[in-house]
Order: structure tokens, then C-alpha cells, then sequence
């Protein structure tokens, strides 16, 4: 790093901070965002601001919004009796493609996993729990991914939830092992959806 | 350039860019690999389920030379030990055995005692008591990888043990006289120094199947402390399973 200018050094450094984005990578976007025209630059600079001023998470179910209570949350046409719970916000959006659910959600912001020390207080858990007390949910779905950590985690749900009068279920196993549920195609992801079951 | 095999356990992973996944093995022939499984998280992968956490199978690797990081061909689940995932204990436990592993083993070392100690304890978890087998494992694990602690004797004046208020150091017991001048020890009874002892010592079977009783809440807070003092941090597992726990508190059952 000692040879490069100082701003290029920083941009290179701030690059490779970002996942999946090693020193390699970092440099060629350095060196590629360096011939490219001021405006264009100056476009992506105001985004990446804009991107953490505008956007916050929703209060309520923790999606990513520019508005609190998000659009989903205050929306009185969807069924508030139902809450799907899923990791991500990335895995939200994958259940709204199905085009087939049409009920509230709420985003965990992570999953649990016991080789990174993630257990259940540094996930959006408590607010769950917030949610179901004193309101009329009748039921959960567990839409978490089918991997170890979301596995363990809807386990966690399930036995945490079940003192509570409410119907929980987890969506179908067809969902392949392993996968990323925002990678499902919207067929296979409905049918998980359609042939959810109750969990123990 | 060359190809590898090996029989192998899953002991991590992380997603890298976008569907593939970086695994850590630990594999017999060449102790612990880390390679790039590509596409591994697309829903209609090749790997399918099989680099799922703890499961054994057999490692095919093609070692580029260019990177550290090997390129996964195939990995053909031989036991896909699936009870280890499918209770919060059990997960916690056997998570807290491969960060273990996973700590004290350098890359490229091969270890084919640890592997099969290794691939035994998780076994052996799919049906005994999870904090046990965990224990058992753990203070053998010690001993492979060169950190068994000295429990006959101070390891500072040579006090014979059992001796009364004795803590656990870096190399092992440790007296009360010479306590004062050493770091980061944690008492130890003596009860519980001379199950560790029997843990080591005896045959697995005869360990895994006599209950620890009063002393197995002991151990883990004492194991986890020389754990912490050799790499320089808490088992990230013992935070997840004291989380866990306190659910079943709550509901009144173990998971
Ligand atoms: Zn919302
Ligand atoms: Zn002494």
C-alpha cells in the first residue's frame, strides 16, 4: 500500500471492508473509478451518502424503509393476523416476488450461529415477542433459511413461541439445504409457502 | 498444482460474493483446508446439502498453488451426523468441539489422532449427553494439540496434588502460595481436577457413559478459561449456548 498516493490507499482500503471484496478487487475498482468521468463518481459518492440518510429500519418489522412505519407495515389492505418472519431484508423481498403472501413481516437482521457468537440478543427477537403480546396474530410462519443457522433458529422460535396462544409454522422442507432463500426461484418459493407446516 | 482426498468433517463456513461459500475442513490426511466451494448456495447446487456443519464425508480438492484457499471438487456426505443440528444443545456443544479444533490446529497440519477423536466425539454426541461428550472431547483435545495442563502438581514450586484453593494456569495446577503472582487463573476443586483427570485418562466409552454430576458445570467454566487464555478470546459457542440456556429457563425443557 505504500506505493499508491494517499486518497488512493484510503479508497482501497474502504473498498476492501466490503464482503465478499478482497485486496485484489479493491484495486481494480480503484483504478477502474479512476478513469471514469467526475460526474459519474460524484453520482455513486451521493448515493452511498444518500443511502444512510434516507434509509432507516422500520420500527415495527425492521425492513429497510425511508419511511417509519414502512409501506408494508402501515398498509391496511394486508392481514395483520399473520406474520412471516424471515433473516434479511433480501429474503423479504424474495417472499413478496411470490406475489402470494400478504401478510405483515418481521426481519430478524441475522440468524443465529454458534461458531460467529450469535445468539439470540443480537438478533430483533425481543421485538418479536413485542409485537405478539396484547395483538390479534394468529399465526408466525418461519421463513428462515433453510441452512444450519436458520434451521436453529426457527427451533429457537418455535419453543420460545409456543407458550404464546398463537399458530406457528415453518415453511416446506422443498426448499433445497443449504441454499440462500434469496436465491429460491418464485415457484419454489411459493410452494414452500403453500405447504408450510406447524413446527413443535 | 495437485489433486487431494481425504476424509473430511465440515468445522465452518462463510458465504463469499455471490452464491459461493468458503468451507473449513478438518480432514485426516491434512488436518485443517479452507476451500471455495462455487455456487454452493444456489438452491440447485452440486454440493446440495452436504457442506452443512459437522458433516463427515470424503474431500476431493484440486490446490491451485496460487491462493491459500483450494477449490472444493467434491465432498460425498459419509455421515451427515443431522442430530448435531437439530437441537439447540447439541449444536452448541458440538460447535464449541470444532471451534476447539478449529483454534488450535493450524492450516495444512495434519493431525489423524485429532481427526478421529474429532469425528468420534460428534459421533458420540448424536446419541450421548451433549455437555459431556463436549467436555470429554475438549480435554482430549487439549492434550493432542499440546496444551494438556499438569494436574499432579503445582507447576510452580512442585507441590504434590490435591492440594486445598488450587487454581488452573497456563501449564496447569497451580497452589495457593504461588498464585499471587501469576495472571488469569481459575479455581479449581478437587473434585473436579480429578474428573478432568478421568475425562483424559479413562476409556472414552467408560467416560461418556458415567454422568460428571456436580463438577460438569465446573469444567466447562474452567475449560473455557484455558481455552480463552490460549486463544486469546472466549469461545464465541459459550455465548450462544448461555443465550440459549436462558430459554430453557423459561420454558421449562432442554432443547
Ligand atoms: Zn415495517
Ligand atoms: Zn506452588
Amino acid at each position: 500500500m505504500a506505493y499508491y498516493p494517499e486518497p488512493v490507499a484510503r479508497l482501497i482500503d474502504a473498498l476492501q471492508r466490503l464482503p465478499g471484496i478482497g485486496p485484489k478487487t479493491a484495486q481494480r475498482l480503484t483504478f477502474y473509478m479512476l478513469k471514469r468521468p467526475p460526474d459519474e463518481v460524484r453520482e455513486l459518492g451521493d448515493a452511498l451518502l444518500a443511502v444512510k440518510e434516507k434509509i432507516t429500519y422500520c420500527r415495527t418489522c425492521f425492513n429497510v424503509t425511508d419511511e417509519d412505519p414502512c409501506r408494508l407495515c402501515s398498509d391496511p389492505r394486508r392481514d395483520e393476523h399473520v406474520i412471516c418472519v424471515v433473516e434479511e431484508p433480501n429474503d423479504l423481498l424474495a417472499m413478496e416476488r411470490t406475489g402470494e403472501y400478504r401478510g405483515r413481516y418481521h426481519v430478524l437482521l441475522g440468524a443465529l450461529s454458534p461458531l460467529d457468537g450469535i445468539g439470540p440478543d443480537d438478533l430483533k427477537i425481543r421485538e418479536l415477542l413485542a409485537r405478539l403480546e396484547g395483538r390479534e396474530t394468529t399465526e408466525v410462519i418461519l421463513a428462515t433459511n433453510p441452512n444450519v443457522e436458520g434451521e436453529a433458529t426457527a427451533l429457537y422460535l418455535a419453543k420460545l413461541l409456543r407458550p404464546l396462544a398463537v399458530r406457528i409454522t415453518r415453511i416446506a422442507r422443498g426448499l433445497p439445504v443449504g441454499g440462500d432463500l434469496e436465491y429460491a426461484d418464485q415457484v419454489t418459493l411459493s410452494k414452500a409457502l403453500e405447504g408450510r407446516r406447524e413446527i413443535s | 498444482m495437485a489433486l487431494g482426498k481425504s476424509s473430511a468433517v465440515v468445522i465452518g463456513s462463510f458465504p463469499l460474493g455471490e452464491s459461493d461459500r468458503v468451507v473449513t475442513f478438518f480432514s485426516r490426511e491434512y488436518g485443517k483446508v479452507r476451500g471455495v466451494a462455487r455456487a454452493s448456495r444456489r438452491p440447485r447446487s452440486r454440493f446440495a446439502g452436504a457442506l452443512e456443519l459437522f458433516t463427515v464425508g470424503e474431500l476431493v480438492f484440486f490446490d491451485t498453488g496460487r491462493s491459500e484457499l483450494l477449490r472444493i471438487d467434491h465432498f460425498d456426505v459419509v455421515r451427515p451426523l443431522a442430530r448435531l443440528r437439530e437441537s439447540l444443545e447439541r449444536l452448541g456443544h458440538a460447535s464449541w468441539m470444532v471451534e476447539c479444533v478449529n483454534r488450535l490446529t493450524g492450516e495444512r497440519d495434519p493431525h489423524a489422532a485429532l481427526y478421529g477423536l474429532l469425528t468420534r466425539g460428534l459421533r458420540s454426541m448424536e446419541v450421548a449427553p451433549p455437555g459431556r461428550v463436549a467436555l470429554s472431547f475438549v480435554a482430549r483435545c487439549l492434550d493432542q494439540t499440546g496444551h494438556r495442563p499438569r494436574l499432579d502438581a503445582c507447576v510452580e514450586c512442585g507441590r504434590r496434588a490435591p492440594f486445598p484453593r488450587a487454581r488452573l494456569g497456563e501449564g496447569g495446577l497451580v497452589c495457593e502460595a504461588c498464585a499471587p503472582c501469576l495472571p488469569g487463573l481459575v479455581p479449581i476443586s478437587p473434585a473436579a481436577t480429578a474428573a478432568l483427570e478421568r475425562l483424559r485418562g479413562a476409556p472414552w466409552e467408560d467416560v461418556i457413559g458415567t454422568p460428571l454430576g456436580r463438577t460438569e458445570g465446573e469444567l466447562k467454566t474452567v475449560l473455557d478459561a484455558h481455552m480463552t487464555r490460549l486463544i486469546g478470546m472466549a469461545p464465541r459457542a459459550t455465548k450462544f449456548l448461555r443465550e440459549v440456556r436462558r430459554l430453557s429457563k423459561i420454558a421449562g425443557d432442554r432443547a
